[in-house]
């Protein structure tokens, strides 16, 4: 990873202006989720807007120009259109080549998924520059009312883009393996339903908005998460204790807090990064937007480890591994 | 099979915890609030370790702990 670059819309939207519309308290909010507040794009951004600004950060970090990037990845659950993917529109706004351009649907997992396709993309001399882009506009989705309140107390609206390159910089974050696995059995634990050929055409309201059984998914996360974190360290012989940064995708802080604790992951040894007091769940972005904080704080140091934790809808969830170089 | 010590002595703290009266077999761990899913989370650490099981993922369900009763039920099933 030789560049970083992430986008936020200009609009907070604190824990107070939504309590009452969702019929919760804001320090509940706060204590259950890690969330004070969160951004909202405005009825002018796009999906693709957001990813557009967060990619030329990125490559201006990478010192690339749009011309050398030849392969674009781009992980949302909003996409700008039902078809094409999202990519193409970035493709023709950041002015890239005519380079193929790929849409990955692994909701919160996308930032791994991204890394995996771009470090396979790169090992077999299909490309040389990858630009993951990783972006989500998710409030127009929510309902602002006291039946979906422990839903949409979550979400926040964000972009992120990393660039994966074959040439090493200094400070850059070698990718050194990616575990990721799917259980489809917990498919409507999490996601949404419509549109889509399964519920319907158009489908009921109710379909289109998200859907989410808190309670399977902190369990299956909880232990689903530290299983693939154990295995990824395992097959690479590295033990927890070399871990000097984990970077997850959290949708949760609460449920961090749990992954450290049953990783075993010492707090003097091992520090996490969180944008969820700040930004809540930014989904497909979250990742990508902890890996530019992590990289912008200057606090690595060539050899560290850095962990990558993430579960998302599907139930999709796995690891990565990756060490400063 | 009977709880073990170690998951018993949790869910009493638990109980003093959010202030309410130790559990007794029936008594409903969630409704009373001595356990979430967090709480559950760690539960099923105490079980794992203490009850020489290993749960699987599908039946971390709070309906196999939603009771001193459903859990020990659920450790016999795992026994057989």
């Amino acid at each position: 990873m030789a560049g970083s670059g992430i986008y936020l819309p200009e609009r907070i939207v604190s824990n107070e202006e939504i309590a009452e519309a969702l019929g919760l308290d804001p320090d509940y909010i706060f204590k259950s989720a890690g969330i004070r507040r969160r951004r909202w794009a405005s009825s002018t951004e796009t999906t693709s807007s957001l990813a557009v600004a967060a990619l030329g950060r990125a490559l201006k970090d990478a010192r690339l120009a749009p011309a050398d990037v030849d392969y674009l990845l781009f992980g949302t659950m909003t996409p700008d259109r039902f078809i094409p993917g999202t990519a193409a529109a970035v493709q023709r706004k950041n002015g890239l080549r005519d380079i193929p351009c790929l849409d990955i649907r692994a909701t919160c997992c996308n930032a791994l998924y991204g890394l995996q396709i771009a470090r396979a993309l790169i090992a077999t001399k299909v490309a040389c520059n990858v630009a993951i882009c990783l972006a989500e506009i998710q409030s127009p989705w929510l309902e602002m009312s006291p039946e979906s309140g422990k839903i949409s107390m979550l979400f926040g609206d964000g972009a992120s883009a990393l660039i994966v390159s074959a040439a090493r910089g200094e400070a850059s974050l070698e990718i050194l393996d990616i575990l990721l696995a799917t259980d489809g059995n917990y498919m409507d634990d999490l996601g949404i339903r419509s549109p889509g050929t399964e519920f319907g055409r158009p489908g009921k309201a109710a379909d289109s908005l998200p859907r989410m059984v808190g309670q399977s998914v902190i369990l299956q996360a909880s232990r689903k998460v530290v299983t693939a974190c154990e295995a990824i360290l395992q097959r690479n012989h590295i033990a927890v204790e070399e871990v000097r940064w984990v970077v997850p995708h959290e949708g949760n802080s609460n449920l961090l807090a749990r992954v450290m604790r049953n990783l075993s992951v010492s707090a003097e040894k091992t520090t996490a990064i969180s944008v969820m007091e700040d930004l809540g769940n930014t989904s497909s972005a979250s990742m990508g937007i902890a890996i530019d904080k992590l990289r912008r704080a200057h606090e690595t140091k060539s050899g560290d480890y850095v962990l990558l934790p993430a579960f998302g809808a599907g139930f999709t969830w796995g690891a990565g591994l990756c060490r400063v170089s | 099979m009977t709880i073990p010590a170690a998951a018993l002595d949790f869910l009493t703290e638990r109980a003093k915890t959010v202030g309410v009266a130790s559990p007794v077999r029936d008594d409903d761990l969630f409704k009373s609030g001595v356990l979430d899913s967090f709480q559950l989370v760690d539960l099923i650490v105490l079980l794992e370790a203490n009850g020489g099981i290993k749960i699987p993922d599908p039946d971390i369900d709070a309906e196999n702990f939603h009771s001193i009763a459903a859990i020990e039920q659920y450790l016999s099933s795992r026994k057989d």
